[in-house]
């Protein structure tokens, strides 16, 4: 059951919802992390585009990924934009994941359950959610525990 | 691909005259076409003409329809708006002068610090209705997505060559030294390595000093043909070769790497139209929005290895100058930079490479300057450079 697109841009208030996005967002609420992908050639691209970049078709699904990865970029903001539940007294972090459905397919969230310390590039992660201004946001937790 | 090597306007165009305002790191009580206006008018009168000789208007804040009625500019036959940085707007000048869409271009920029820059800059009421969308909705923190992406590139930086934060701290100070040179520069109290390492973390591993400063004021430029301007008030500065360079992908989270975005294809194309490179200029421009920027500028463009760039700055750091001077002789970012002269977009860093080349940098003029080569932009969709040579 889809809800409207009215209903979606209410849930994400600042998101920039797109009929190129929309998808993503729907999956959002459903608690799956969806990313395009062609259903001609088989090739993933990010973020969501009308076409795809590789062959030109238009026949592209918004697919679910299984949200395992590897840290590509870390930085951590101590200042940001106001968002619920960030304070950034302890820095916020900030990270894009290499996905392992492709190379080169990123997503970019933050980390959640670990210390900033643990949090580093070539780090193995994956999908979790929390909830922010009662909408589900994907984010990821470090697969193993630094010790 | 082929690369194309057309540049047929090569050294065809110039730019006549440029003029600044000078820069303040406050609000300085003046509306963002005031800027524009004033440094418009200076640049017009620099080179010895009058509002009829303009026929073409280029800039991007505010519109050319609002400049053009608050100069009482009588008749355009062409205007552009591109985007920033300021490369884009010399270069698509340059195009239409050479295309004959009109012979005498005034380019602007004006610098204005947006209600989002600064907490002194929101509590201006002007300028929070001068600054768009302030007031909806903004997304979460979970995101690279603008200049967020060049502390994401900061990290990956780190990362693959093992550099320490001294490495960006040097490209700050040597800003700051040569604003001091530069009575029109927003930031000219003497840095630290220690005051850099000192500095308030804004988004780690950048801080404060890594990042440019918002100022208010403006720049302007006369680009017209290399004809014409022989024949105006000042030396003209021949346009050599321009390029904006991007490549796909380019968003901030999905660019391939450091050495596979628009930086690359500026250095490979500027490189082969321009009739002169890094060992044959007088004064380099490597952009400094951010100082992770600064270091791939300069090892993209052949100074030295990747991850070298660091080394590289300390290496030819002048310590009888307090800055650095390549091989004794180039100064990096004489006019201090968008870090310390102010975030100018590279309008500062183009306006004083026309200065170099008439014999206008005061206290900062290069002993007969011939060269100036600009490399402006980021890594994602703004990569540009510019060569720039006397007659």
């Amino acid at each position: 059951m889809s809800i409207t697109d009215e209903a979606l841009v209410e849930r994400f208030p600042g998101q920039p919802i797109t009929h190129d996005n929309a998808e993503h967002y729907r999956g959002r609420l459903r608690r799956q992390l969806l990313m395009n992908r062609c259903a001609e050639c088989g090739r993933w691209h990010a973020p969501p585009r009308p076409v795809c970049p590789e062959c030109w078709s238009f026949d592209i699904e918004a697919t679910p990924v299984q949200g395992d990865g590897t840290i590509f970029m870390a930085i951590f903001l101590h200042q940001g934009p106001p968002a619920p539940g960030v304070d950034y007294a302890v820095p916020y972090p900030v990270v894009t994941v290499e996905l392992d459905e492709q190379p080169g397919l990123r997503f970019t969230s933050t980390v959640v359950g670990a210390d900033n310390d643990a949090i580093r590039i070539g780090k193995r992660v994956r999908l979790g959610w929390i909830d922010r201004a009662g909408a589900p946001v994907p984010v990821f937790e470090l697969t193993e525990v630094a010790l | 691909m082929t690369d194309s090597m057309r540049n047929t306007m090569k050294n065809h165009v110039a730019i006549a005259a440029a003029a600044t305002t000078g820069f303040v790191a406050k609000n300085s009580g003046r509306s963002q076409t005031s800027l524009a206006a004033q440094a418009a008018i200076d640049v017009i009168r620099a080179a010895g003409l009058s509002k009829n000789d303009i026929d073409g208007l280029c800039g991007s804040w505010p519109g050319t329809h609002e400049l053009q009625s608050a100069l009482g500019l009588p008749r355009l036959t062409w205007s552009g708006n591109p985007m920033i940085p300021i490369v884009d707007h010399i270069a698509t000048a340059a195009a239409a002068v050479h295309a004959g869409l009109c012979e005498t271009v005034l380019v602007y920029h004006a610098a204005y610090r947006a209600a989002w820059n600064t907490g002194s800059a929101l509590k201006d009421p002007f300028r929070r209705i001068a600054t768009p969308g302030l007031t909806e909705p903004q997304p979460g923190p979970d995101t690279m997505a603008a200049g967020v992406g060049y502390t994401g590139w900061a990290s990956r930086y780190i990362h693959e060559f093992g550099v320490k934060r001294e490495d960006f701290g040097i490209v700050a100070l040597n800003a700051r030294a040569n604003a001091a040179r530069n009575p029109h520069a927003a930031m000219r109290t003497p840095m630290t390595m220690d005051d850099y390492l000192n500095a308030r973390m804004i988004r780690e591993p950048l801080c404060l000093y890594d990042m440019d400063v918002a100022v208010d004021g403006g720049d302007a430029f006369i680009v017209t043909t290399a004809q014409r301007a022989r024949d105006l008030a000042l030396p003209p500065a021949l346009i050599n070769a321009a390029v904006l360079g991007q490549v796909a992908p380019n968003e901030e989270d999905q660019t391939v790497s450091l050495r596979a975005n628009g930086q690359q294809v500026v250095v490979d194309i500027l490189k082969a139209k321009s009739d002169f490179w890094i060992d044959d200029i007088d004064v380099y421009f490597p952009y400094d929005g951010f100082t992770p920027i600064t270091l791939n500028w300069i090892e993209n463009a052949g100074w030295c290895k990747p991850g070298e760039a660091g080394e590289f700055l300390r290496e030819h750091w002048d310590a009888d100058e307090g800055r650095v001077l390549i091989d004794g002789r180039i100064p990096v970012n004489p006019h201090g930079g968008s870090l310390s002269e102010g975030a100018t977009q590279a309008s500062g860093h183009i306006r004083e490479a026309v200065h170099q080349l008439q014999g206008l940098a005061g206290e900062r003029q290069v002993p007969n300057a011939q060269r100036a080569l600009i490399t402006a932009g980021g890594f994602f969709f703004n990569a540009q450079g510019l060569s720039l040579c006397t007659e």
